[in-house]
Order: structure tokens, then sequence, then C-alpha cells
């Protein structure tokens, strides 16, 4: 995709998505256009200069001479960072999502690979489990039997900042309600951490990409409240907590009876095993996406899927 | 609660409609000369596909073989059961009525008894019953040929010689669909259609038969052209002269020009090629005489137009990652400070939060508390 000339008048460049294509063809009427959204992908705020030497009207300047790229045709390659509508214009801090990796080691990413590592059948389960003595590995969860093992991915939301104290409560405007997690249909799907729900696919894109919608009230297995208002070295989120988002990852049934994807879309690693030696894996490398719905704020979470070789 | 998405109304949407007309100049180069030249016979050259059947042939820009060459038209000839010009001892005979059938039931439709129909003039209501059919891609024509738009040039110079080179040209005449923009006619199946008149566009006198230089009133007709199906139909009788039902001076044309390069080399109008020729034959013969075609095709364009409003308290707060630094907005130093963002892309979504359409504008503009934005994004279908 090339810059969009930005010599003259302004103008629109809008094409219709590969899922808005893919929509339009099924002729099903699911190809409906009923809201909009702004987004600021290629903006870098940290070039909004509060101290230019001229004067508040060249703070943006540089901002403003940012080259726009052309529109994607791919779905999943726009809109990554949305405008959003607040009711109030007095706000100094916006919540964040973070990866909670603190809270027990059961939350921690893989240390050796800086990922959650996802066992796709029982073998590797048994494999990557444990360590030589017996312990729980941190951030290997269990693809086949995701109820094998507390480990779980957990994400925050709140205001990230020692400013505020974490004991006042978060602005009921700035509290995630609605997650939206996206992933790769072909590799696995969400359940809940104690492994009573599956959650239900809300559509799946042409891309295979799968959006979940997880809600606090309606999905209390997945989304619940930080309660926690202390100032404690298990919570993400420094300053005041709005909700938190727990899940596992059930690995697909064709990764767990079948190398093609592997073989296709893979490479291979060597990992630490039960045994205390390092055993070669088949890997697939891909990222969960975290999205609060009504914040617009995004986190990408690595993930490998391994099979023992 | 803090929202990414506002809901479009009934109120914001339009409908229109528009009609893209793109120039299509078809240099004769291109048809007979490039690929080749006059070292290669006619119906040889590497950008003609022929086809074992022997019922037409393909033009293309670029050597047919080649994945990046596209089929430009089709030429092919035919002519009525009934045709003076029909006999069972001439070649591919029943492949030639077949072509005028299938083309006649195509474009002329049947009679109230079920009968094909022939081709008819408007004008004169005379029938066309040997033609000449040049059917062009989609590619170029797209929804329709623009009314009016048509020229075809064709070399109708008497000389003898048959082989690639200008010497078939030095006297030209042009065929123009001139009264197509304002009088079509209506009654093919296949939409709507105009009639092609001929006046000479090249050599010192009026080439054609009972024509004066310069008055449109005395070009005569002699063919049809199909704007939404973009087929040109020509009478044959434009290749023969006047005392035999031609088009061409009689004074000027003692002998008929050659349309093939087969057959007697004198007095070769179509009907007498018509016999002897075969239908690929024919179509080297018509191809090799085009000097130049053009028209402008259309394409309707189906808009839907969402209007994107954005009023002042709308999107004043970003979830770009640069846009906090430790959760604190970084375009803020107080509270009290108005919130600005900058906004570059416009995304139009489902019911489910499916992004189906997008829209990027070609510099960042700048939204706060204090301005409203009104974004037109048209979708084109």
């Amino acid at each position: 995709m090339g810059f969009l000339d930005n010599s003259g008048d302004i103008i629109l460049d809008a094409v219709l998505t590969d899922t808005g294509r893919m929509r339009l063809a099924k002729g099903d009427g699911s190809f409906k256009i009923v809201k909009f959204a702004l987004g600021d992908d290629e903006i870098n705020y940290e070039l909004y200069n509060k101290n230019h030497s001229s004067g508040s009207a060249y703070y943006d300047l540089e901002i403003l001479q940012t080259p726009v790229l052309e529109a994607f045709a791919n779905n999943t390659a726009s809109m990554k960072s949305k405008l959003m509508s607040i009711p109030r214009n007095n706000i100094l801090f916006l919540p964040v999502l973070k990866l909670n990796e603190a809270f027990d080691t059961s939350t921690a990413k893989h240390s050796d690979t800086g990922t959650f590592l996802i066992a796709v059948n029982t073998a590797t389960e048994t494999e990557l489990e444990k360590d030589s003595s017996g312990n729980i590995l941190a951030g290997v969860l269990m693809g086949e039997s995701p109820g094998r093992s507390a480990n779980r991915i957990r994400v925050d939301q709140g205001l990230d900042t020692d400013q505020i104290s974490p004991a006042r409560a978060l602005d009921p405007l700035l509290v995630e309600t609605q997650y939206m997690i996206q992933m790769d249909n072909r590799l696995g799907n969400v359940v809940s951490k104690t492994d009573a729900f599956r959650a239900s696919v809300s559509f799946v894109d042409d891309d295979s990409v799968a959006t979940y919608y997880l809600s606090r009230g309606t999905d209390p297995e997945y989304v619940t409240s930080i309660t926690d208002t202390s100032d404690s070295a298990l919570q993400a989120i420094q300053g005041p907590r709005g909700t938190k988002l727990n899940f596992k990852i059930q690995t697909s049934l064709e990764l767990n009876t079948s190398d093609y994807l592997f073989n296709t879309i893979g490479t291979t690693e060597n990992f630490d095993s039960v045994s205390g030696a390092t055993t070669s894996h088949k890997v697939i490398t891909s990222t969960i996406r975290v999205i609060g719905v009504n914040t617009g704020y995004r986190i990408d979470i690595p993930v490998k899927f391994a099979k023992k070789v | 609660m803090a929202t990414t998405y506002k809901n479009l109304l009934s109120s914001d949407l339009a409908n229109t409609r528009t009609l893209l007309h793109e120039a299509i100049p078809i240099t004769g180069s291109i048809i007979s000369g490039t690929y080749g030249g006059a070292g290669t016979a006619l119906g040889s050259e590497p950008h003609i596909k022929t086809y074992s059947h022997g019922m037409f042939e393909s033009v293309y820009d670029y050597p047919y073989l080649s994945s990046s060459a596209n089929q430009i038209f089709d030429v092919t000839v035919g002519y009525a059961s009934t045709s003076p010009v029909s006999a069972s001892a001439n070649s591919q005979n029943s492949k030639k009525i077949n072509i005028y059938n299938q083309m006649a039931q195509y474009l002329v439709g049947y009679d109230i008894t079920g009968s094909i129909k022939k081709f008819t003039m408007p004008p004169t209501n005379a029938t066309m019953k040997e033609c000449y059919f040049i059917p062009f891609g989609r590619l170029l024509t797209k929804d329709e040929i623009k009314k009016g738009s048509f020229t075809l040039e064709l070399g109708v110079s008497g000389t003898t010689a048959f082989t690639h080179g200008d010497a078939l040209f030095a006297e030209r005449i042009k065929l123009t669909d001139t009264s197509g923009s304002s009088g079509y006619y209506v009654d093919s199946p296949t939409g709507e259609y105009g009639v092609l008149f001929a006046s000479t566009s090249a050599g010192s006198t009026a080439l054609l038969q009972g024509e004066t230089l310069g008055s449109a009133t005395t070009n005569p007709a002699v063919g049809l052209l199909y704007y939404q199906a973009g087929v040109a139909v020509l009478s044959a009788s434009i290749f023969n002269e006047g005392s035999t039902s031609g088009h061409l001076a009689s004074a000027l044309y003692v002998n008929h020009p050659r349309v093939t390069s087969v057959g007697d080399a004198t007095t070769l109008g179509f009907t007498l090629a018509a016999s002897g020729a075969t239908m690929a034959q024919m179509a080297d013969g018509l191809r090799n005489r085009i000097y130049n075609i053009s028209y402008n095709n259309t394409t309707e364009l189906n808009s839907t137009i969402y209007f994107c409003r954005v009023g002042h308290g709308d999107f004043n707060y970003s979830s770009n990652p640069t846009y906090l630094t430790g959760s604190q907005i970084r375009v803020k130093t107080r509270a009290a400070d108005t919130p600005v963002t900058y906004f570059t892309t416009v995304g139009l979504y489902s019911a489910d939060n499916e992004l189906l359409a997008v829209a990027k504008l070609s510099e960042p503009l700048r939204k706060d508390p204090t301005n409203e934005i009104t974004l037109r994004v048209r979708l084109d279908y």
C-alpha cells in the first residue's frame, strides 16, 4: 500500500474489507453497515510537543504532517487503535489493559520463551508441565486438558499510574465491562479458567480469526471486577482498578491430531522437559489479542503452540 | 461509559448512481501490424488466436500466450441462409449461416412465429443478410459503449496487394454512431443499439456512393452498434461497390476492394470472398483493413454514501498506546486541558463489530471538543 497524496484537498480512500466482500457475497443480509469508528493507527502522540517554543499552534505540527497509507483490504490490519467518546472533557488518565503476571505463578508467562506455551496433546503436556524437580512450570497451558493445571492468562484493566491511589474507585465511565478476544480459530479456542465453560465464538472471519465477546455479568467465569484496592504487589495495575479477564486456551483437534499446520506455518524449538533434558518440539508462534470493547485499548499476548516431536 | 463506536441513523445514508467513462483507443497497428508485421502471414500473428473450429478469431493486445495479454475483441462473419451469397459449395457455408443466426437471435430476437429475425437497418428497413461481427471484450467495454462515441476507420483502397502495409489505408472511410447519443433504438433483446454511418475520412474524393463530402445527410448507414452487448455489426456491402448494392462509389471502384488473401486477385469483394474463403480468412481480411477503433466505455457505479457525523463530544480520546504515558494522557498537562486526538481512518462496522469497509484520510484530522466534523464516505458497488 502506498501513501495517499496529501498535497491538495483532503480525500477519502474507501474500500470494502475482505470480510465485507465475503459477507456481501453470502447474500444473507449479514453485510449491513450500522456504525462507524475512527482510527489513528498512524499517529504517534509522542510527537505532540507541548513545549514548542512558538506556542500551542505548533504543538501538533509534526503529527499533522504524518503521511497516511492507503486503506488495507484486510479487516484485521486496520483500526487497530480507535478513538473513544467519553462524555467528559476533564479526564487526565485513561485505563489500560495489562497482563497480570504478578498475581501468582499460574498467571505468569513461560520464563524461557517469554510467551504462554500451550501444549497441544497429552504427551506434550506431560513433557512440559513440570520441571525436573516436579514443580509446575509457569506459563505452560494445558491445551488438550485445560483443567489439568491452574495456569491461565489474566488481563487486568485500570489506571496504571502511581499518581492515584488504588483505594480510589475507578470512574464508572472508564470501567471496561466487555472484552473481545481474537485468535486464530485453526489453533484453538477460549475456555474459562475452571475449564467448565467453552466460550462461544461470535464470528470467524475470512482469515480464520475467531472473535469472542465476554462481558461482566453474563460471563462471570471470565470477567469479574478487581476488588483488591490495596497497594498490593499481586496487582498489575498500580492505580484504580476496573475489571479482570481470566481465560485458558484449548487447542484445536487439528493441532492435536495432525502435524500439517505445524509443518506449514510452524518451526521447531527445544524446551526443557520434565526429565531435565532438552527435547525438540514443533512450534507455532501466534498472538491472542484482547481488546476492551468500550475503551478500545488492546494488548497482543504472545503464545506458542507446542507439540512434542 | 466510554464508547468507540457511533451508530449510523437511517438519515445518515444516501444512495447515488454515477456513470464513469473511459476512452478506449485501439490503434490499427495492434490489430494487424505490431506483432509479426509484414513478415508474418495473416492469421499467424502471435496476438491473434484462432480456433480449430474456425468460427471466429480473437485479437489480443499482446501475444496471447503471455499471461499479461488481454482479449480486446473477436471477429467473425456470417450470412443468412436466404442470402444470395449462400451456397452449399461455399467454404464453411453452414457455419457462416450458424453464426449469422446465432448473432441474430441474440441481438435481434424472434418474430411472433418464433423465427429468428434478420438484421435490419432502422433508417431504411433494409435487411443486412451478410455481416461482419465484432464482439468487444467486456474488459474494455465494461457495462456498455457510450452512445455517440464509437468510431471505426476502415481502409478501402482497391489495391490488389493484400498483405500488411499502409497501401490498404490510402483511402479510408470512418464509421461512427453519430446519432447514438440522441437517436438510438430499443427494440433489441440485448438493450439499446445505434446505427453506424459511413463517411470518407481519407482520400481525395468522396469514396461512398452518393456521398457529398462534408454533408452528414448523405452518409450511408452501414452497420449497427449494440451498446450494452458491445457488438458491432457491419454490413458486408461496405466492401462492395455501388452497382452491386454496395456502398463504395462505382466510379472509383471498378473492382471491389480485396478483403481476403485467397481467390480472385482482382475482383474480390465480400460477395465473391464469401464463397471461397474460410471464416478465419475473412476475419483476417476485415482485421487487416481496420485502421483504428475508438470508443468510450461506461461503468455504472452504484454508491452508498455514509455520513459519519462526529459531534463535538465524540471521539476526543484515543486508545492509541502512544496516547498515554503511565496511563496519563500525553496531550494534556492537567485535567482541565482540552483533550485532542488525530484520526486517519474511518471504519464502517456491522452490528457484531466486524469491520466491513475502511476509508483512509489523506492527512490526519484534528478532533477536539471545539469542533464537529461530517465525513462523507462513499462505497461503490
